[in-house]
């Protein structure tokens, strides 16, 4: 288990500093040859997502909706956060920042898999495929943002717990799961095993991680976090297609990546700021 | 066990996993006929919070995996907040309670394990039915109690009918430990009992009074869906002792001293008078066009002509004239050019601007006072009722209950006369709800008249949807009041608290899963009618509270020779075939389209989307009214002048009524009632010194409560997930319960984050964690209301039935009032101080 990972400010808005004008980077990983599993619906495209901070309201929304449509256990957080608060008072702040896995062009994760598990699959997704995955968690060694986690134990134990609070009156968590017919969780979405079978829970020693709800796309379907957020601070796309609303934003406001100067090539963006708040305009004092 | 394939088995059982594999995925991939979607989305409604948004649950045969806003929904539409995904862990939480429960250990107690066992219902009604008859039997039905919860809008048949019609005045609700103070300002200015909606998509300006729109009650899913936006438009300003989510995206945030709002609200509106930046249109002007609101000289009425409103001079004159910033400044521990700042901003908005008036200034001692100052401020920049302002709800329609008066008996009707058990409407509590001496209630109070006997003992209570042995401060003496009542009975889906002092448990249907019911919801302008469903079938031996409960008692009667309730509930008949319901099923869903006709039968059509029969409005799941009619109140207002009142003329009439049914005068009454104004300042908008409970020297911190954005009204901290996301509240930390100090007072206190401390306040104590934290305002302790249950489920509590995870709140907060509305105080209220352990 992890607790959200936090990166100071200065570490985090300053890496960002090279931005997309940087240029070249590292083109291994996710290139198109890379994908090995395509999808009609997702040939040529080149997916991203960006945040808009100012949009968000930390709410959280994103994370418990991932969590509900990848049966992640406690403690496992695919869509995550940076927060910080800053400054002393009365001049404080607190700062949000929604994480996920970033999907780098050039992915750590990908170039020290030795079996190629973690893979670069549709539409330029970084994706895991437990089927060839040794568990030596390598990717997660790699990760840079701490976005992938090893299950410890086989999750979800909570739900396998036999014990009720009030014997013959309320139940035990597995008497739930059982009465309703779920799979190891009484709510469990079945969603990833439809389109990839043994995808929806992964066991123990299985590196997991976002992969911007492939399944859905290949349905048709935005991502879970990204139709979930009631703040429509998430918006996800084709960065091949001009026209696309990521496309158009990105152009627009100039945007930060995390830990940009590691050159992975993040495909989540963020524009705008959380703490929107205007203030009375000065030069200072000397 | 459970049925999962997991990795291996799949492997072992596909016997070359990896040849077979990729042929699956090739089938489910490769551009070949998709299965069909295998669920459905079905509507309902989620009452996590009293936003009551219009929700849609996935379900997959016959279980429920995901939530979704209802795009129906003209106020929230395809949003919906973090909370409404905690749902599916309190529908699926394995500490609900299956079956009816019966006490079998006499003695009630915190620390008493009431040794429940599983009864049937029918033996669970046959005690509740004859403990209802006994009290038939010796002529004192007043003595039985009907104590609300969070509801539905079928509520009024297990909360006033049957109640009346077995002979009892005492349907109490929950409302004054909810947001009755909020009311209290609009209704002694605009002559309107309710909450507000705003219109943020014109607005220019928005000043947040204790609020946190994007993260509590009310309509978050909306708000949140437009926070964006209006912060590109609009400048907001926040007021409240604690950084707020809504202060971290803000432009101000005014760490204003707890409880001393008042003296903000005042000095704005001093500063708006001052500068000359009233909005003329509504508010008039004076005669020459000269201002003479000078500070601290008085002004001649007849100066000063008004065109919607009443009484500013007066007001003026009563209160704002020596209401400086500087002085202002002094007593809330705010920078003067700050307060100036805002003042100014939102004046020059106007009539765009905002007084959004929240829980944090107004439900505190005397926070009547502080309710109408504040939202007064939206009658100075003529923005009530105007675009870019303050609405009030559009018109809804619902259908009435037959009358169920006629199947009242002699002894109903003798029972009714009695007064309330909460001591509204005494000399001390006036709770003035619409005007009316006691015509608001006091819930908290309902513990002390039962410990004092005062106005009588009660014999029978039932509780629902409730918990107020933990959601009342001063929980304590709710445990000793519950233990003396012989027959309790608890309707709920968790062994909470309250339960714990229960003869009776009966297994309550899950509000958003498994019950029938309406709610109504507003925000941008719209109203929605939402319907609660039963989009699952019940997980265990359920009943709904507000219906199937009511028929199943009523039945029990009959049979007992008490038939009146269950013939008076038969007169709700299904009006799609008239027929008569014949068991507790069929008359949840009757209630359900009698009283929604008016919104599904085109003949009966008053308003907002048309639909083609019930079906049509089941399946939608939401009714939306019709757009807002903004300026349609103005100069007609439901207050004694039919203006917009600064100098109340409707309060006056409310307080003076009071005072002649006790016999004395208005002073009299506020002195009992513990304020300080005398004389006609009674009657504006005033500045009140709080009432603050414990010594400086003794309690050196004051203590701030505000509400965890996760919470489901106190009902969700057994979710695991709650837990698990409880950082999501500003300075908090994951399964943990912490209460923010500023590194300041923690060094002075030789406290350091991490360490277990002791709050204790003159009523109280809990344990929890410090966290050192910046956004805590020096000389303040601020903590999320939410945690330290020692009951409702294993999660929840650390210990179940005995030992609390955190601390709850009210276990420090002392049972005061702001006795005009009869709400109980939650802000501003207490100081504490902190040991380490």
């Amino acid at each position: 288990m992890k607790p959200d990972q936090r990166i100071s400010r200065r570490e985090m808005l300053g890496a960002t500093a090279a931005s997309v004008a940087g240029g070249a980077v590292m083109m291994t990983g996710c290139s198109p040859a890379g994908e090995r599993v395509a999808s009609e619906s997702l040939k040529g495209k080149k997916f991203a997502m960006v945040i808009d901070l100012q949009r968000c309201t930390g709410c959280g929304g994103c994370s418990l909706a991932c969590k509900i449509e990848n049966n992640t256990p406690d403690g496992v957080f695919w869509s995550n956060k940076l927060t910080q608060t800053y400054g002393t008072y009365p001049n404080v702040n607190f700062e949000y920042v929604p994480t996920l896995c970033n999907h780098c062009e050039s992915a750590p994760c990908v170039q020290v898999c030795p079996t190629a598990a973690m893979h670069c699959a549709d539409a330029g997704i970084v994706n895991h495929d437990s089927e060839i995955c040794i568990g030596c968690k390598a990717c997660a060694v790699a990760c840079p943002y701490d976005a992938i986690y090893v299950n410890d134990e086989k999750p979800h134990a909570f739900w396998r717990d036999e014990r009720s609070a009030l014997n013959g009156m309320t139940s035990s968590a597995m008497e739930v799961t059982l009465r309703v017919n779920g799979r190891e969780l009484p709510y469990y979405n079945g969603d990833r095993d439809r389109d990839t079978p043994g995808t929806a829970i992964r066991s123990k020693g299985v590196p997991e991680k976002c992969n911007f709800c492939l399944h859905r796309l290949r349905r048709g379907q935005l991502p879970a976090c990204v139709e979930a957020c009631p703040c429509n601070a998430r918006i996800f796309g084709d960065l091949n297609d001009p026209n696309s609303a990521v496309s158009r934003l990105l152009g627009r406001y100039r945007p930060s990546r995390l830990k940009e100067h590691l050159g992975t090539s993040p495909k989540v963006f963020y524009i705008r700021s959380y703490n929107r708040g205007a203030y009375e305009s000065t030069k200072g004092t000397v | 066990m459970t049925t999962t394939l997991d990795r291996r088995s799949f492997l072992a059982a596909t016997a070359s996993g990896l040849a077979v594999a990729p042929a699956l995925r090739a089938f489910a991939q490769g551009g070949l006929p998709m299965t069909p979607e295998p669920g459905a989305w079905k509507p309902t409604t989620c009452q996590g919070c009293t936003s009551w948004c219009a929700t849609q649950i996935y379900v997959e045969n016959g279980r429920a995996t995901k939530v979704r806003g209802n795009p129906n929904s003209k106020v929230n539409g395809i949003h919906t907040c973090v909370r409404s995904h905690l749902s599916l862990q309190q529908v699926y939480d394995p500490d609900r309670i299956k079956v009816p429960m019966k006490r079998t250990n006499p003695k009630k107690g915190r620390g008493e394990d009431p040794g429940f066992v599983p009864i049937g219902w029918d033996e669970a009604l046959d005690h509740i039915a004859d403990s209802i008859l006994d009290l038939r039997r010796n002529n004192e039905t007043h003595k039985y109690v009907l104590w609300r919860g969070r509801y539905s809008y079928l509520r009024d048949i297990i909360y006033k009918n049957m109640t009346q019609i077995i002979g009892s005045p005492n349907g109490i609700s929950h409302s004054a430990i909810c947001a009755e103070a909020e009311k209290f300002g609009p209704f002694y200015t605009e002559g309107e009992w309710t909450y507000r909606q705003y219109d943020v998509a014109n607005t220019n300006y928005v000043l947040l009074w204790g609020a946190d729109p994007i993260a509590a009650n009310r309509q978050v899913s909306f708000y949140s869906s437009v926070w964006g936006d209006l912060l590109d438009r609009a400048s907001v300003a926040v007021i409240d002792p604690r950084l707020s989510a809504s202060a971290s995206k803000a432009d101000e945030w005014l760490a204003v001293k707890p409880g001393e709002d008042g003296a903000l609200a005042v000095a704005i509106a001093h500063t708006i008078l001052v500068e000359g930046l009233w909005n003329r249109e509504f508010v008039g002007d004076f005669v020459d066009g000269v201002n003479r609101f000078i500070p601290g000289r008085d002004v001649k009425e007849e100066d000063f002509e008004e065109k919607f409103t009443h009484g500013l001079v007066k007001w003026w004159n009563l209160e704002l004239k020596d209401r400086t910033i500087e002085w202002s400044a002094k007593i809330t521990e705010l920078p003067a050019d700050r307060i100036r700042s805002v003042a100014i901003g939102f004046a020059k908005a106007a009539p765009r601007a905002i007084s959004w008036v929240g829980g944090g200034p107004v439900m505190q001692v005397r926070g009547a006072y502080n309710s109408m100052a504040a939202h007064a401020l939206n009658g100075l920049v003529g923005s009530v009722d105007n675009v870019g302002g303050t609405m009030k709800g559009n018109k809804k329609f619902m259908d009435e209950w037959p009358d169920y008066k006629p199947f009242m008996d002699t002894i109903a009707e003798e029972g009714v006369s009695h007064k309330k058990i909460d001591q509204r409407g005494t000399k001390a509590f006036p709770a003035l709800n619409e005007g009316k001496s006691g015509g608001g209630v006091v819930t908290n109070r309902c513990a002390d008249a039962i410990l004092a006997a005062d106005p009588y003992d009660v014999k029978v209570a039932i509780g629902y949807f409730n918990n107020f042995a933990f959601s009342c401060p001063q929980s304590e003496r709710w445990h000793r009041a519950l233990a003396r009542i012989p027959t309790v009975v608890h309707i709920t889906t968790h062994a909470s608290e309250f339960t714990w002092f229960a003869d009776i448990v009966l297994p309550a249907a899950n509000h958003m899963y498994e019950k029938w019911g309406l709610c109504p919801a507003m925000a941008g302008g719209y109203t929605h009618i939402t319907l609660n469903q039963p989009v699952i079938e019940p997980l265990w031996d359920v009943k709904i509270d507000e219906t199937e409960v009511p028929w199943l008692i009523g039945a029990k009667l009959a049979e007992k020779g008490f038939p009146n309730l269950l013939d008076y509930l038969k007169e709700i008949k299904d009006p799609q075939t008239g027929a008569t319901p014949t068991d507790e099923r069929e008359f949840a869903l009757y209630a359900l389209k009698h009283t929604t006709r008016v919104l599904w039968d085109p003949e009966k059509h008053q308003g907002g989307d048309p639909f083609e029969g019930w079906e049509d409005l089941r399946s939608t799941g939401v009714w939306n009214s019709d757009p807002y009619p903004f300026r349609g109140r103005w100069g007609k207002m439901k207050t004694k002048t039919g203006r917009f009142e600064f100098y109340s003329e409707t309060l006056k009439a409310a307080l003076v009524g009071h005072a002649e049914k006790h016999e004395t005068d208005v002073d009299d009454i506020l002195e009992t009632a513990e304020y300080l104004a005398r004389g006609e300042q009674a009657f504006v908008p005033h500045y009140e010194q709080p009432k603050v409970w414990g010594s400086p020297d003794e309690y050196p911190l004051l203590f701030v409560d505000y509400k965890s954005r996760l919470n489901r009204e106190g009902r969700s901290a057994n979710c695991t997930w709650y837990q698990d996301f409880k950082d999501l509240d500003p300075g908090d930390e994951r399964w943990d319960d912490v209460a923010k100090l500023n590194p300041v007072d923690g060094e002075k206190l030789g406290i350091a984050s991490g360490d277990r401390i002791r709050i204790v306040s003159p009523t109280g104590e809990l344990e929890c964690t410090a966290k050192l934290w910046e956004g805590a305002r020096p000389g303040t302790v601020a903590k999320c209301y939410g945690q330290g249950h020692w009951a409702y489920g294993r999660v929840a509590a650390r210990s179940f039935g005995s030992v609390p995870r955190g601390g709850n709140n009210n276990d420090i907060l002392p049972a005061d009032y702001d006795r005009l509305s009869g709400s109980s105080a939650f802000y501003g209220i207490t100081r504490v101080k902190v040991t380490k352990i």
